[in-house]
């Protein structure tokens, strides 16, 4: 059964045709082009494909694309700040937060869901928010060190 | 996933049980998917149509109950359940237990009803089609052996969900509807101990709300999980404990319940009542490790049998303690 379904995706209205067991993460990569969400493990076990769905995250892999039909849904490409790139994308940068690269999309997702709730986590929430996104590169420190620089930066500037 | 499976999302409860009905055995209940999409990626599911419950707007949220109890909807999202004041005021093991469910983005999905109706997990089973065809199927998948433990002739497939422990320990009840009409049962009853097929209901029955007791007065409750790593992980064993206090702060009533040990939530009766009257037991009482391993019965693994003994003692034991805590805070 294939359906045309409208999608709202970084702000823009998108049409694709999908079938019913087609996920968010096939019609983000394969029908829209969006390959920031990364399909990793494919079974929601590692947040390479994370997406914000309405402001939260989600794992793309496992929402079917009828299901995000109504939803707003973020991925990196649509991550922006005032100046190009958004706040967490830019301490990532400064933090050399990178290493394959693979699992970055996710995190930054996962962090920019968190300080949008809570702009002053503490060191517990933040290790949670990322707690669903595996780096096989294991650089965690760097990611903390640049989660920590976001929440200084945004107090800083506020 | 096949090309000829239908989707559907009725707008009323009852819209969603018509669908299901229409098509017995082959329509199957789309709620958060964490569950459901793995498995029909997996093959695991061979499902005809999808009804979806994106569409209704009941039975999503907790909500305390005229006589003091609590009523979560099973189409509530463990992130709710898990941060409702609500249920961290009736039960605090049930809130600690989604909250200790997979990670945020799937609890962001997850329903409470999918949890408590999730399959029995195996290593040998939980696979890729590609991964399963190498050898013949086991007896989850219709065949004729467990390779998990090749000595039995069951299927050892373990329940590994979190909250139905919790809920069980607290005095749960489930809500069903189906068909042929409405009823409520103990959620202990609604899970038939049998790896091959966990649930004690027909498959066009969908659990609907999940009702709990108010809370007793000196009363407490707590999750204790055990896991390989603190994120996503199905536990090694969890624990579930529930408690009422006497006037001299010795345990005048106890529930225990357990996760990952068995093909279904396992009570502990026995010891519960041995709990009675007398003190709270510590969280480092070793005697008290020891009888609740013994008290597991059989278990049908091939191995980590006595490892699985011992973190459950370690964990009903940190379950009581906390438990414990939280009655003499909720004292008047």
């Amino acid at each position: 059964m294939k359906q045309l379904i409208e999608l709202n995706v970084n702000g823009q209205t998108r049409d694709v045709v999908a079938r019913a067991t087609d996920t968010l993460l096939d019609v983000l990569r394969d029908g829209l082009g969006l390959t920031g969400a990364k399909r990793g493990c494919d079974l929601g076990a590692c947040g390479a494909c994370t997406v914000l769905a309405d402001g939260r995250p989600v794992n793309a892999c496992l929402v079917l694309a009828f299901e995000a039909v109504g939803s707003e849904i973020v991925t990196i490409e649509g991550l922006k700040g005032a100046g190009g790139l958004h706040p967490v994308q830019q301490a990532f940068v400064e933090a050399g937060a990178v290493q394959c690269g693979f699992c970055t999309p996710g995190q930054v997702l996962a962090v920019a869901a968190l300080l949008a709730e809570c702009p002053d986590p503490d060191e517990a929430r933040i290790r949670e928010a990322l707690s669903g996104n595996v780096c096989r590169c294991t650089g965690y420190v760097k990611v903390l060190d640049a989660v920590r620089n976001a929440v200084r930066g945004a107090k800083g500037s506020a | 996933m096949g090309d000829a499976i239908e989707y559907c999302a009725p707008e009323g409860l009852e819209g969603v049980v018509r669908a299901l009905a229409e098509r017995p055995g082959a329509g199957v209940l789309l709620a958060g998917g964490t569950g459901l999409v793995p498995a029909l990626k997996r093959g695991l599911l061979r499902a005809e149509r999808l009804v979806s419950v994106r569409a209704l707007r009941s039975h999503r949220d907790a909500a305390r109950t005229p006589d003091g109890g609590l009523s979560v909807g099973a189409f509530a999202t463990l992130r709710e359940v898990a941060s409702s004041t609500a249920v961290r005021a009736v039960s605090p093991a049930l809130a600690e237990a989604a909250q200790q469910t997979a990670s945020p983005a799937l609890r962001n999905r997850a329903t409470l009803g999918g949890n408590v109706c999730l399959d029995a997990r195996c290593w040998y089973y939980d696979q890729s089609e590609r991964w399963r065809a190498s050898r013949a199927p086991c007896l989850k998948a219709g065949g004729e052996r467990c390779y998990a433990n090749q000595r039995e002739k069951r299927c050892v497939a373990l329940f590994s969900a979190d909250t139905p422990a919790a809920l069980i320990a607290c005095g749960a009840r489930a809500r069903l509807r189906g068909p042929g009409g409405e009823r409520t049962l103990p959620l202990e009853s609604l899970y038939s101990g049998d790896g091959l097929a966990p649930l004690a209901k027909q498959s066009d029955e969908i659990v609907t709300e999940i009702e709990l007791p108010a809370s007793a007065p000196r009363s407490g409750s707590a999750y204790e999980k055990w896991r390989e790593r603190d994120s996503i992980e199905f536990p090694v064993v969890g624990a579930a404990a529930w408690l009422r206090l006497g006037a001299g702060d010795e345990v005048a009533e106890a529930r225990i319940a357990l996760t990952g040990v068995h093909s279904g939530p396992l009570r502990l009766g026995e010891l519960e009542s041995s709990l009675a009257s007398r003190p709270v037991p510590d969280a480092g009482d070793r005697d008290l490790h020891e009888r609740v391993g013994r008290s597991l019965g059989r278990l049908y693994l091939a191995e980590a049998v006595p490892h699985k003994r011992h973190i459950a003692g370690v964990c009903v034991a940190a379950a009581l303690s906390r438990a414990a805590a939280h009655a003499v805070r909720s004292a008047p």
